[in-house]
């Protein structure tokens, strides 16, 4: 046997031991999200924009270090945090966050950084958002993205008629969303607005191959299973794989901090997606098609 | 059907690479070219309907750096002829004049209207009568220091009719949350009441728009394009209510109802040398005053008579005059702005002609002189406009260089192209096939030139959010072909071409119903915040699978059948 049938012949006979990998992922992201929670008291580092405060976007070459200290020393005990942009390799500037919301301590603190880096008016863009919004938004955005899981549950079973893969379907979308925020949380980046958004057109795609999936296995006649879920595995990992070039490449050359944290997560969440279709969903759909068979096959007995 | 729809897209684009010249953003109110006729273009009017300004006494202007130029070396008096696109426009050049108040005083004669009680048919009526007086005035020197701006506030002309979103076109983004309570009417008027106030304060491409989110607040969203200028949020942000008081009586509001006119020209505004101009205080701080008159309605005047006509009459220290009792008590937004002392002659009546003062601070004097100016153009913004029904707060700013929205805008469609480009590699590899990645690419072109038809037709903005959307609605189009593909190309066993399109379909309906029904609830959380993104991305689903997919499949079979 080749090293390709030797695979295929794994792939296909230890379905119900490879399940181990996506129960072990979500073992330790359901840990890693609460031992953040436990941490931080919030399951996620929120940026700006779900927490309040303000972001100086500075588009100018200026040392990170010195800025920091500088800032450090001119507001004490204040935790702003100053971290670069880059794209291809290539630094284009700062971004300064901190908790201040007020327009004369933002002012104060643009002054401060304009002082460090000698920049402009037209190379920095300054955002405010109030507390309260920022709360308010990330609630909203949980109860988004609840709403948004039951409905594409509904939807998915008015296209299939059967609860066990639906919700295989639904349930391999929620895995790849807690895995992929607990793999951001360890980046130790900060969610934006941007990224909220990304989790939410992650779901779109996690769905697109567990549809392709399902569709395949439970919708054809001819083939065998196993033919079926690997003609559905050769698809599925040409879009995967498309999706991922395009991300990739705009990771490297995007200067949008906003773009850029929302390819970060697709990337994130198209690999986690890997493992929770093939592996996972391959898995939940062949065991519910084999206790339909004995099913099946104990009623004809009887 | 798609090669129709593209055409329908290309023509509502409207590309004109070739357009030269630069175009009207905005006309400022009392300038020397308001003064000649020219107009704000209309707020909802498509890019490439501006007008643009193509030739100024006959030299021609092709860039934003030609009419700097140009417009640089101005005279004093000399007559422009501004040629654009839609009419030829003498500009008569204004003097930038500088009023010194000095400190002796002289006899002018002025106008003055003032309200008396008189006998009309036996009935007693207020009847406004403009009489010429001699007044004592303090004397002023004028002196010319250079020339007044156009007032034309130009962009570089649109070569697309797509609209560009503040986040590649560089202004500011407030979004401000109603206080207290309020009545969706409330909403509305404020809106009205927003845009006049900008328009009046010489912004003209704005948007104000009603925002909300799912927790059911309402929010405001204001965007003013192409500026960055600090004084627009506090003009945003304030509710304007002008009051003058005598002791408790309500003598006038701000709004055209009790002020008829606010004096914006040099002659009666600006910063107020009797008052001593401007002074360094104490804390090493710069303050000046201003100063300007604005004319009251014959009612708000008749109110103010009859709350005087009570007051008692007391002498100045020293013996040189009288004034009145109480004081003209300013508020703005329930805050006391000034007192202004009432002169004694003034008692019981009716004057229309008021002036009005305050003052500002700033570090350096250069600096108080122009936050002076800026707070004074604010106050007589909120006079003529009168205040708005609910109190705002902001809740958001942001600002935005237009500068990094130019790179932006590039650099974006640069890794577009590049993301297209590495995707076609990976096909390519896969079918080894030309002749499925070709028709692959130019669906996916054409989805991209539906999408921003469509975001020109409907005057949507084209921001960094939908630039997300767009990437993602390429990304789920290369899947959706790629299942096509899959399901004819590879697919021996069923020879039916009906069949196998009728499967692909199946499965592209169903993710697209999936993922459809996911981004709706994005529509509405966080005020509009994420608006942009959902919108593009169902709008790039959309088409993809209802218009591009379709008849990718058709082209496929066509090619393929034999």
């Amino acid at each position: 046997m080749s090293f390709k049938e030797k695979l295929l012949d794994f792939y296909d006979k230890k379905y119900k031991l490879l399940m181990i990998i996506p129960i072990i992922l979500i073992i330790f992201a359901i840990g890693q999200i609460a031992y953040q929670t436990y941490q931080t008291g919030d399951f996620v580092h929120k940026g700006v924009g779900l927490k309040g405060g303000s972001a100086i976007t500075l588009y100018k070459e200026s040392p990170v270090k010195e800025m920091q200290s500088f800032l450090d020393s001119k507001f004490p005990g204040e935790g702003i945090s100053v971290r670069e942009i880059t794209s291809a390799g290539k630094t284009l500037g700062l971004v300064i966050d901190s908790e201040r919301q007020d327009k004369d301590g933002v002012a104060q603190l643009v002054a401060a950084v304009k002082e460090q880096s000698g920049a402009n008016a037209q190379e920095y863009t300054v955002e405010i958002v109030g507390s309260s919004l920022g709360e308010s938004f990330f609630k909203q955005t949980i109860w988004a993205v609840i709403i948004a899981f039951i409905v594409m549950g509904i939807v998915v079973f008015a296209y299939f008629r059967q609860p066990i893969p639906s919700l295989a379907v639904i349930a391999a979308g929620a895995s790849d969303i807690i895995v992929t925020l607990a793999i951001f949380n360890l980046t130790g980046m900060k969610l934006g607005t941007a990224g909220v958004a990304a989790f939410l057109m992650l779901i779109g795609y996690s769905i697109d191959t567990d549809m392709l999936l399902t569709s395949r296995v439970l919708k054809r006649k001819e083939g065998t299973e196993i033919e079926k879920i690997i003609g559905a595995v050769k698809t599925g990992l040409t879009m995967t794989i498309t999706t991922i070039t395009a991300v990739i490449v705009s990771l490297i050359f995007i200067e949008s901090e906003i773009v850029k944290q929302i390819m970060l997560i697709l990337l994130i969440g198209l690999f986690v997606d890997m493992i929770m279709t093939w592996i996972q969903n391959v898995g939940i759909l062949r065991l519910y098609l084999e206790h339909q068979r004995k099913k099946a096959h104990a009623a004809i007995k009887n | 059907m798609l090669i129709l729809f593209l055409v329908f897209a290309v023509v509502s684009i409207r590309p004109e690479f070739w357009n030269e010249g630069v175009s009207v953003r905005s006309v400022i109110p009392h300038s020397a070219a308001s003064d000649a006729g020219m107009a704000n273009p209309k707020a909802n009017s498509a890019p490439l309907n501006k007008e643009t300004i193509t030739a100024i006494d006959n030299q021609p202007i092709t860039s934003l750096a030609d009419y700097y130029a140009y417009t640089a070396g101005l005279k004093a008096n000399q007559t422009v002829y501004i040629k654009t696109n839609k009419q030829i426009y003498p500009i008569v050049v204004k003097e930038l004049k500088e009023i010194t108040v000095l400190n002796e005083t002289e006899w002018k004669e002025v106008e003055e209207i003032i309200t008396t009680n008189e006998t009309v048919n036996g009935t007693v009526q207020a009847v406004n009568k403009t009489i010429k007086t001699t007044k004592e005035v303090p004397k002023t020197i004028e002196k010319v220091i250079g020339v007044e701006e156009l007032g034309i506030k130009v962009s570089e002309a649109a070569t697309t009719n797509i609209r560009k979103g503040l986040d590649l076109e560089g202004g500011t983004r407030v979004l401000l949350k109603p206080a207290g309570q309020y009545t969706l009417e409330d909403i509305d008027t404020t809106l009205e009441s927003l845009k006049q106030r900008l328009n009046t304060y010489g912004l003209g491409d704005i948007s104000v728009r009603k925002a909300s989110d799912l927790g059911g607040n309402d929010f405001i969203l204001v965007e003013v394009a192409g500026a960055t200028e600090e004084e627009v949020k506090d003009l945003i942000s304030k509710q304007g209510k002008f009051e003058a008081k005598v002791g408790e009586k309500t003598v006038f509001v701000g709004g055209q109802n009790d002020v008829s006119y606010v004096c914006r020209s040099a002659k009666c505004s600006g910063i107020d040398m009797q008052q001593g101009g401007c002074y360094q205080s104490a804390s090493s701080q710069w303050g000046c005053n201003f100063f300007f008159t604005i004319s009251l309605s014959g009612s708000a005047a008749q109110k103010q008579a009859e709350a005087t006509s009570k007051l008692e009459v007391v002498a100045k220290e020293g013996g040189q005059g009288a004034y009145l009792s109480k004081t003209l008590d300013l508020y703005l937004d329930d805050k006391l702005m000034d007192s202004l002392q009432i002169g004694a002659e003034l008692k019981g009546r009716a004057t229309t002609d008021i002036q009005i003062s305050g003052s500002s601070q700033g570090i350096t004097q250069q600096e108080a002189v122009y936050n002076t100016l800026a707070s004074m153009k604010n106050l007589q913004t909120i006079l003529l406009t009168g205040s708005l029904p609910i109190k705002l707060e902001v809740v958001k700013i942001e600002t935005l260089s237009p500068l990094l929205g130019k790179e932006m805008l590039f650099n974006a469609l640069w890794v577009g192209a590049l993301a297209l480009l590495a995707v076609a590699l990976i096909v390519y590899l896969r079918y080894r096939k030309p002749i499925v990645v070709v028709p692959m690419v130019l669906i996916l072109a054409s989805e991209v030139i539906l999408l921003l038809g469509f975001a020109a037709l409907t005057g949507w903005n084209l921001d960094l959010a939908a630039i997300a959307g767009i990437i993602i609605a390429i990304g789920t189009g290369v899947d959706h072909l790629v299942i096509i593909t899959d399901e004819t190309v590879k697919q021996q066993a069923i020879i039916d071409w009906k069949e196998k399109i009728k499967r692909a379909m199946f499965i592209i309906t169903g993710a697209y119903l999936t993922v459809l029904s996911g981004m709706l609830p994005l529509w509405f959380i966080g005020a509009g915040t994420l608006k942009g993104f959902a919108f593009t991305t169902i709008a790039g689903l959309s088409f993809g699978v209802l218009i591009a997919r379709p008849a990718y499949a058709a082209i496929i079979e066509v090619l393929l059948k034999e």
